[in-house]
């Protein structure tokens, strides 16, 4: 399948890992990614004039026009804003958990197995709310990391928030939040969010923090991702 | 004097769009600020709102708000809270130095470069103890260039627009004159 890719600014930095690891998933079954030519930021949440906000999409919807109408957005913030820019449905916006259905993951090479592994899989905020633009399948991760054999722990923080957005203005919030998230879970975090994996990867110590893709990757058969 | 009306239309509602609120203050009982034991009720703050009085830029939502929408999820009326939070700030401008160099990034790329994001931050991040988590960030920074989206047509940052041209029919904001 040929997507129209999104990739936003956060995965050409700071979160190049999440981009590199959605790449290689995606081709790996199979699928073509190619970015949308010349796209803009999305604005974020940093705009308060909601119009302002949804014209930065509506711009990149506008790039994407007649060359794709599948489009994958791995940043939760990116895909909230293009999916509410996408106001007459014209585009098939998606984000890649929902592309992990059942089809996907039989279809997976298995090369390791995630037994004896604990993980809370973390889905944060974006991901599930507001409900217009949240993800399909809500328990794509506690399936994926069952289904290969590992312990899924932490059910009651998958939804609460990290206090990401609040990380370069209030830090002691996102400290906060992002402690009280990681001492009532166990194991390995495996996040999507390139705001969830700074804000706990910035308190958590100890304790790994991941994208979902890297642990695609390793089930896959790569050595060095979990 | 914040303009009621103005604050709502910014957020993508209309007035009577928030006389359905309950006031059943669910959103209270859920809302992400209270986890750090800072109390706050998202529907006094539309109330406020809607009878016309002041919101002030200390008020704890304007602050703190993260922008979970776990309010929204719980109201029956799915009312978005965040957004007229974020309107407030506009108008308030309360933006702090790094959410202005996101915007100055913004408007001189047409992207968010976060190496020029940090830089323009750095007495921000120095004054607010972020050094000592630099270490941890690098790990997982990717380092590029910058590209500059075409049709950019600001040369320098400016935090209250985009810099982007606006092609695709839209009219954009409206006068912020209250």
């Amino acid at each position: 399948m040929n997507y129209g890719y999104y990739p936003g600014c956060s995965l050409t930095g700071s979160a190049h890992k999440l981009d590199k690891g959605v790449r290689k998933v995606l081709e790996k079954q199979g699928h073509v990614l190619k970015e949308i030519p010349d796209w803009n930021c999305c604005g974020a949440f940093e705009y308060g004039d909601r119009k302002e906000l949804t014209n930065f999409s509506k711009r990149n919807l506008e790039k994407a026009r007649g060359l794709f109408q599948e489009i994958v957005a791995p940043c939760p913030a990116c895909y909230k804003n293009l999916k509410e820019a996408d106001e007459k449905k014209e585009f098939d916006i998606q984000h890649p958990l929902d592309l992990c259905g059942e089809a996907f993951l039989s279809s997976m090479k298995q090369v390791h197995d995630l037994k004896g592994l604990v993980f809370t899989p973390y889905y944060g905020c974006i991901l599930l709310r507001p409900r217009e633009t949240a993800i399909s399948n809500k328990t794509v991760m506690e399936d994926t990391i069952s289904r290969f054999g590992g312990e899924v722990a932490g059910e009651k923080v998958k939804d609460k928030c990290c206090g990401g957005n609040q990380i370069f203005i209030n830090k002691f919030a996102t400290e906060k939040l992002s402690r009280l998230i990681l001492e009532k879970s166990k194991g390995t975090m495996v996040v999507f969010c390139p705001l969830c994996h700074m804000a706990l990867k910035t308190f958590s110590g100890d304790r790994k923090v991941i994208y979902f893709t890297d642990l695609l990757l390793y089930i896959m058969g790569e050595k060095n991702t979990l | 004097m914040q303009k009621t009306e103005h604050i709502i239309e910014l957020a993508g509602y209309e007035k009577e769009d928030l006389t359905v609120c309950l006031g059943c203050k669910i959103c209270a009982s859920v809302c992400t600020v209270n986890d750090l034991s800072i109390s706050t009720s998202p529907q006094e703050l539309l109330q406020t709102l809607f009878l016309g009085k002041d919101i002030a830029a200390d008020n704890p939502l304007v602050r703190y708000c993260t922008g979970c929408y776990r309010c929204t999820h719980a109201c029956p009326w799915d009312i978005r809270v965040p957004e007229i939070v974020r309107a407030l700030r506009d108008e308030l401008a309360t933006g702090s130095p790094f959410e202005k160099a996101f915007k100055g990034s913004v408007a001189i790329w047409g992207r968010v470069y976060e190496p020029y994001v940090l830089l323009k931050a750095v007495p921000f991040l120095i004054k607010e103890g972020y050094l000592k988590h630099m270490n941890r960030w690098i790990e997982y920074m990717g380092i590029h260039l910058p590209h500059k989206v075409k049709g950019i047509n600001r040369s320098s940052g400016s935090s209250s627009s985009n810099g982007l041209n606006e092609s695709n029919g839209s009219k954009g904001r409206k006068g912020r004159a209250l």
